[in-house]
């Protein structure tokens, strides 16, 4: 416990310590790109999810901190911290999530594969949706009750990823095991493009120029799983979505999805703030 | 009852997998940084194309492009190759005689896909004119160094 304090005090000291770079944080929310995070360097990211459900359920605020290393150049690993709190079902922690990516090949493919694996210890109370699996929409009970049942998932994704002139378009294949529960194994999936909308640099630093805008657009949503494929019962969702790459170290990013189906919330808007520092500088 | 108890189970399983997946981790990450903390080697295999190295700059002779791909630089490159390209332990220069002779689609072609096993990411999120521009700086930094 004394070295899990160090390490926190340690923390604002290794960012005034760490040189700073620039970032090249994906526009998506869900949606995964090849683009891993650069050797040695940590992103620090902010986002909340705000969930409009339908037929009078309480609206809900889902924010997490996200910690993104890059381990190596072909492994980014991350962790996630999240949180929940509703208008009126009460509020509470989540639980933490950590994910791995694996970049196999070495250059730039017509498509470039990149294999992700994530552990998570969440409850049911969860939902950031950082992804979307299965069938049957967000548990409505009061978040006292859903943080009672806990669910340890083992996730993986199959992220393919391609980028043609300016833009990049991106799909993601998803499997996951609630080692918790008997759901058997659960499919979901996204798919993104997004061009940013200034190409050539200018030689002057600006913040509202149109190269450090992204546009794109993801859609997502949950395929069933081995016990049960209801299409009634599934969520999916389209979402456009915006980044504005503030400075060369931070982004911001916003989208609002909208629910397809009859499960879906009626939307969900995801605002997202992310700061990217090099812990490892050359000499 | 039973129910709890295969829950149970299934938490205790959950718990045990959760734990045996962090040591696994932090064994072969904690490798892997300390490897990746000496000085960097320049990879021998890692060469362009033909038909890439053939390509040429569609900015080249336009000087007032090139104040872009020194911003550019500034954004990507400097915290590993050094502000003046000079090289760090984290990547090599960029201004050594064997990075300048190779053509300006070779040195596209690099900054575009990257080399993942060496450290390089893979530059292809940027627009292909600020990858032009990046070329354009870098023939500007050998001759800053001359």
């Amino acid at each position: 416990m004394a070295s899990f304090r160090q390490c926190v005090l340690c923390l604002p000291l290794m960012f005034c310590a760490a040189a700073t770079v620039s970032a090249q944080e994906r526009p998506y929310f869900v949606t995964y790109t090849h683009y891993l995070e650069e050797p040695g360097n940590l992103e620090v990211a902010l986002a909340n999810t705000t969930g409009v459900p339908k037929n009078d359920h309480a609206v809900y605020n889902a924010p997490w901190l996200e910690l993104e290393y890059g381990l190596t150049g072909w492994w980014t690993a991350e962790l996630y911290v999240e949180t929940v709190t509703t208008t009126r079902d009460g509020s509470g922690f989540t639980g933490w999530r950590w994910e791995n990516r694996f970049r196999p090949l070495r250059g730039e493919h017509r498509v470039n594969p990149v294999v992700y694996v994530e552990y998570e210890s969440i409850n049911e109370a969860s939902r950031i949706q950082k992804e979307i699996v299965g069938s049957g929409g967000v548990a409505y009970e009061p978040i006292a009750e859903l943080r009672d049942h806990p669910a340890r998932e083992l996730e993986a994704k199959l992220i393919l990823s391609s980028a043609a002139r300016a833009w990049n378009l991106s799909e993601n294949l998803i499997v996951e095991k609630n080692l918790s529960a008997d759901e058997g194994v659960e499919f979901g999936y996204s798919v993104g493009v997004s061009r940013p909308i200034g190409t050539l640099a200018s030689g002057t630093t600006c913040h509202f120029c149109a190269e450090n805008f992204v546009a794109g657009i993801e859609a997502y949503g949950g395929l069933g799983s081995t016990v049960s494929f209801d299409k009634d019962q599934q969520r999916h969702y389209v979402a456009p979505v915006l980044a504005w790459h503030v400075t060369d170290r931070s982004t911001l990013k916003a989208s609002v999805g909208v629910g397809l189906t009859g499960s879906s919330d009626r939307c969900l808007v995801r605002m997202g703030w992310s700061y990217e520092l090099s812990l490892r500088g050359g000499k | 009852m039973k129910r709890q108890v295969e829950q149970a189970k299934a938490r205790v399983k959950g718990n045990a997998a959760g734990r045996l997946i962090v040591v696994v981790w932090v064994a072969f990450a904690g490798q892997l940084v300390a490897q990746t903390d000496r000085v960097r080697e320049r990879d021998p295999s890692w060469t362009a194309p033909a038909k890439d190295a053939e390509q040429s700059n569609p900015f080249t002779g336009r000087a007032s492009i090139v104040t872009g791909g020194q911003k550019v630089y500034g954004q990507r490159c400097h915290t590993c190759h050094g502000s003046q390209g000079q090289g760090t332990t984290r990547a090599p220069s960029l201004v050594a005689a064997d990075v300048q002779a190779q053509t300006d689609g070779a040195l596209f072609w690099k900054i575009s896909g990257g080399n993942t096993r060496a450290g390089m990411p893979s530059f292809s999120f940027l627009p292909g004119a600020q990858r032009w521009q990046l070329v354009l700086h870098l023939r500007r930094l050998a001759t800053e160094v001359d």
